[in-house]
């Protein structure tokens, strides 16, 4: 039976690693993901999960073990920050092998404490598909279905989902915990993905020829790579849909969350706890007829650009809001391939971008409500400027 | 309703909170409990906050303009600006051996004292303020019941230690007092501590004091203590009581116990 | 050779400016401060995470690299380009964690000693990863209740036993390498002196205990160190191009069971454990008397 406890996010993340029953844990404190790593060596002494539980010497081998493990037993790690950036050559060797691994990611800066998105971002060619949430409950319910996603012969690509830090990570909230039971039930057990045994020789040898051969031909590694990141689309939304007949919770369609988004004339577009705030925003601004809404995104890769296509079809101005910057480009992360996504359309709306909440610079309902009252003015067609601002 | 709660690292306002909001909602509200974290260490002054709704809360930015205040540490009031922000018409809750008029806060609220330091060495043994404020939370607040707030505890700890913070809680509920209008209180100046300081002086609970008469010079307080609050005056060892933190390596390095470690007082 | 400096030549100087951000008791701190106060004028201090920055108040010119892993790479950039420039003046100095020492960073530490890059390696040993919250290390002492090492129905605390680093940096034969604890000034004073103008590589591991992660009263931070000299769980001794030298012998070791029970973080270890913990100390310090003034290998 499902029950619920007040946890903070970090809890709700080792939660999700214990109801996914995984096998192999490689673990390395980092603040703000810490404390993660922290409760699962706790229900491991306890006895709640059986896992063998590796303390490492450093992220670079905290992912290089999950890594090689996923070959065999399901695999799970978590980082933050700088402990992300340092696993960054073994996270392309993952996507390389194209094991299943997930790996939790909570928000920090790669300049400093506080949480900006700069850690994932930093990722964002990899080949990890990465998914976002807003609360504890999403962080737990996302970390279950990252396990099906990414184990989904169609996608079959290490999936990282995370939330900011602090913010979540250690801010206590009601959550409900699914029943083991349910969870087995919607989350088959682990299939393994890569024959490394001695009597697998053979199919290890293709395996090793297919990603080096030199006669075939050099790009396939990377086209298909982006083939399956391209059917997790599809199957990030069967999984969401069904996580919600298991357990009655959903988050938009998978990919992006549109929140009081009908007959508006401007959306907000956010990721994270901005879009869990902006939602407070939303409520008060539509509460004073203002005709603006909000779509969150849930799933940065594979980048919702279909939705994005409907929905900017729709609305006459989009403000993105990003907890990121990619120097040397105007404008954010998501604000680009928005921007991309939209370039297909006959009439585009009006977009506007605001740097926000970067190196934790707190985002309150007020400076949401300034940036949506600004969308609003470009979708009434007057000139706003500048069209990228830090906020 | 918007909380906000200050105390140092290491008193538990962080579990304080936790508590507090799996209390409130068995109670049936949604609850967010958010702690302040930085690189604060034990002893340093920390905040946290509390928001209680009927559904799940959204909004995820910090607490500026809290309905209520309640404060863990009775000398904080000295450099960390607790009222502000606080709403007209808003309590605060402070464990403070002395009467709502007598804290050294003063403005257009109430303020209710609970002296929970002394009921948590008395109950507890410890001075680890952040259950017995709960229980003092519950009265003056009426918004959660002792029930759901032992039941909170009871899932944090379990056997004598969670007997011990349930009676901590019990007794503070019975001693808290009446919140008192303190409009006409002038207030104590808050020293804001400005960056670069050093002073540390709010996080000692124990005073290192000097015999000079028995100090014979050795260096060796002098070396060790890790605040380097120790100067040597005349071959005399001298505090400098700005930067200490009373840690007491001192008082027990001291070759002639020239050092006597005393409680400081409010 | 390095002989104890007593406490009345030092002079008054001092190079950091007094009190920190770091816990009440902070044996750390105590490090950081004799280190800065003997290296003194000529001391630019590397920092990676750990808590060094909160006891970083020094007066002397600090980088602090977020770049954990990357101690002995950021002091080689630094001597290298000093040297070029003709300041061999400068002494490069690490002071460094446990972790970002004999884990992430041991990488870095061996290549540098085997490049015998010209630098001072200072590492507080705390015994585990304390600005995270008191992780384990591979420094921490077997049996230690540590946060990722929990004591409960399936756990004993940390499994391994802690890592003999003085020794894995002896056998780089590098100019010079030493422990030394804060509950003996005289001897890392005098231990840093020796090192100070000496050309290379140079490693000192102090023993810095932590209260807020070895649950104890802050007041017995010193006293613990030394109870850990005392019963052998951490001798002072030195190598001197590959030479050993026992740098301070109790005449007997105390036994290991009271320093332990005297911590919360060995509160629930048995007599087996400690009886265990006690024959590995005994043998160490019987093998470290062998080769008392000898060749380490
Ligand atoms: C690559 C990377 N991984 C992890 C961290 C998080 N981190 C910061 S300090 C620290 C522990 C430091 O331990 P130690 O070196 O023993 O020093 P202490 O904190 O005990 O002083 C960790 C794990 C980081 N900053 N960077
Ligand atoms: S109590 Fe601690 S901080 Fe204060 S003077 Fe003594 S050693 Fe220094
Ligand atoms: S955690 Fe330990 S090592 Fe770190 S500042 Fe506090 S006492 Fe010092």
């Amino acid at each position: 039976m499902a029950k619920f406890e007040v946890m903070v996010g970090n809890k709700a993340v080792a939660y999700a690693a214990k109801l996914a029953r995984v096998k192999y844990v490689s673990a390395f404190p980092i603040t703000p993901q810490t404390t993660i790593v922290q409760y699962l060596a706790d229900m491991i002494a306890n006895g709640e999960l059986d896992a063998d539980y590796v303390n490492m010497e450093g992220e670079l081998s905290c992912q290089s073990s999950a890594m090689t493990a996923a070959t065999t037993v399901r695999s799970f790690t978590a980082t933050s920050g700088p402990g992300l950036l340092y696993m960054h050559h073994p996270m392309h060797m993952t996507t390389w092998a194209r094991l299943p691994l997930v790996m939790a990611v909570v928000h920090r800066s790669t300049k400093g404490m506080q949480p900006d998105q700069m850690d994932t971002m930093s990722q964002r060619d990899t080949g990890w598909l990465m998914i976002e949430c807003q609360n504890s409950q999403e962080l737990l319910d996302t970390g279950i279905m990252s396990f099906k996603i990414a184990e989904d012969e169609r996608v079959r690509l290490p999936t990282i989902f995370m939330g900011d830090g602090y913010i979540l990570s250690y801010t206590s909230e009601p959550v409900e915990l699914p029943a083991q039971e349910e969870v087995d039930a919607f989350l088959p057990p682990y299939k393994r993905p890569y024959p490394m045994f001695p009597e697998e020789a053979k199919e290890a040898m293709a395996l090793m020829s297919q990603m080096w051969n030199p006669f075939v031909d050099p790009q396939n590694v990377w086209k298909q790579q982006q083939e399956a990141a391209m059917n997790a689309k599809t199957v990030i939304r069967e999984v969401n849909a069904e996580f919600e007949k298991w357990f009655g919770r959903s988050y938009g369609n998978g990919l992006v969350e549109e929140y009081k988004c009908e007959g508006v004339e401007a959306v907000l577009v956010a990721m994270g706890t901005i879009a869990s705030t902006a939602k407070t925003a939303i409520d008060q601004l539509q509460r004073d007829g203002r005709k603006v809404g909000l779509v969150a995104i849930k799933s940065f890769k594979p980048f919702p650009d279909d939705d994005f296509q409907r929905i900017g079809a729709d609305v006459k101005a989009m403000g993105v809001i990003d907890r990121n910057v990619s120097t040397g480009t105007l404008g954010g992360i998501t604000f680009t391939e928005l921007r991309h996504s939209l370039y297909d359309l006959d009439e585009r709306p009006m977009t506007l971008n605001f740097h926000a909440g970067m190196r934790g610079k707190e985002v309150r309902v007020e400076d949401i409500k300034r940036m949506a009252e600004k969308t609003l003015k470009a979708a009434r067609g007057e000139k706003v400027t500048p069209l990228v601002e830090w906020a | 309703m918007e909380i906000r709660f200050h105390g140092r690292g290491g008193q538990g306002a962080v579990t304080g909170v936790r508590i507090l909001a799996t209390a409130l909602f068995y109670d049936g509200k949604f609850t967010q409990g958010i702690p302040m974290y930085g690189t604060e260490r034990r002893g340093a002054p920390v905040v946290s906050f509390l928001r209680v709704g009927d559904e799940r809360i959204n909004e995820r930015d910090l607490v500026h303009e809290p309905d209520m205040v309640v404060v863990l540490d009775p000398l904080l009031g000295r450099t960390v600006p607790i009222t502000e922000g606080l709403k007209k018409g808003g309590l605060v809750l402070i464990n403070h051996p002395k009467g709502g008029k007598e804290t050294g806060l003063g403005g257009k609220f109430k303020v209710a004292t609970v002296d929970a330091t002394s009921i948590a060495l008395e109950v507890i043994g410890r001075p680890i303020t952040n259950t017995a404020i709960l229980g003092a939370f519950a009265k003056v607040t009426g918004m959660v019941t002792l029930e759901a707030i032992e039941k909170a505890i009871s899932e944090q700890w379990s056997g004598r230690v969670a007997d011990m913070n349930v009676r901590a809680v019990r007794k503070a509920y019975e001693m808290v007092s009446e919140p008192v209008d303190v409009s006409g209180v002038k207030p104590v100046d808050v020293v804001k501590p400005v960056p670069g300081d050093r002073d540390v002086s709010s996080w000692r609970l124990f005073k290192p004091e000097m015999d000079k008469g028995k100090c014979i010079g050795c260096r060796r307080c002098y070396i060790l203590c890790p605040e380097v609050a120790i100067s040597m005056v005349d071959n005399k060892a001298d505090i400098n009581y700005r930067y200490c933190k009373g840690c007491g390596i001192c008082v027990e390095e001291c070759p002639v116990k020239a050092i006597e470690f005393v409680q400081e007082t409010i | 050779m390095s002989k104890p400096v007593p406490l009345s030549k030092l002079d008054e100087k001092e190079f950091i400016v007094p009190a920190n951000s770091a816990c009440q008791g902070c044996a750390g701190s105590i490090v950081a401060r004799i280190v800065s106060k003997v290296i003194g004028e000529d001391m630019v201090r590397q920092e990676v995470a750990c808590c060094g920055p909160a006891f970083g108040n020094i007066t002397q010119p600090v980088f602090y690299g977020e770049v954990f892993e990357g101690a002995g790479a950021m002091m080689t950039g630094f001597a290298r380009a000093f040297n070029r420039l003709g300041r061999d003046d400068i002494r490069v100095t690490g002071i460094i964690g446990d972790g970002g020492t004999t884990d992430i960073g041991f990488q870095g530490l061996s290549a540098s000693a085997e490049r015998n890059e010209d630098m001072l390696w200072v590492c507080y040993d705390n015994e585990a990863y304390m600005n995270t919250g008191g992780q384990r290390s591979s420094a921490t002492t077997k049996f230690a209740a540590t946060t990722t090492t929990p004591v409960g129905e399936f756990s004993r605390g940390k499994k391994e036993r802690k890592k003999p680093l003085p020794i894995l940096v002896g056998v780089h034969r590098v100019p010079y390498m030493a422990t030394a604890s804060v509950a003996y000034p005289e001897d890392f004073i005098g231990k840093l002196q020796y090192a100070k103008p000496v050309k290379g590589f140079r490693f000192i591991q102090v023993s810095a205990p932590c209260p807020t992660g070895w649950n104890y009263d802050p007041r017995y931070s010193v006293k613990v160190a030394k109870e850990m000299v005392l019963s052998g769980l951490w001798p002072l001794y030195e190598v001197v191009e590959g030479a050993l030298r026992i740098t301070y012998k109790p005449k007997e070791l105390k036994p290991v069971k009271d320093v332990l029970r005297s911590q919360g973080r060995f509160r629930h270890i048995t007599d087996e454990e400690v009886d265990e913990i006690q024959g590995e100390v005994d043998e160490f310090w019987g093998r470290l008397q062998e080769k008392d003034g000898g060749p380490l290998f």
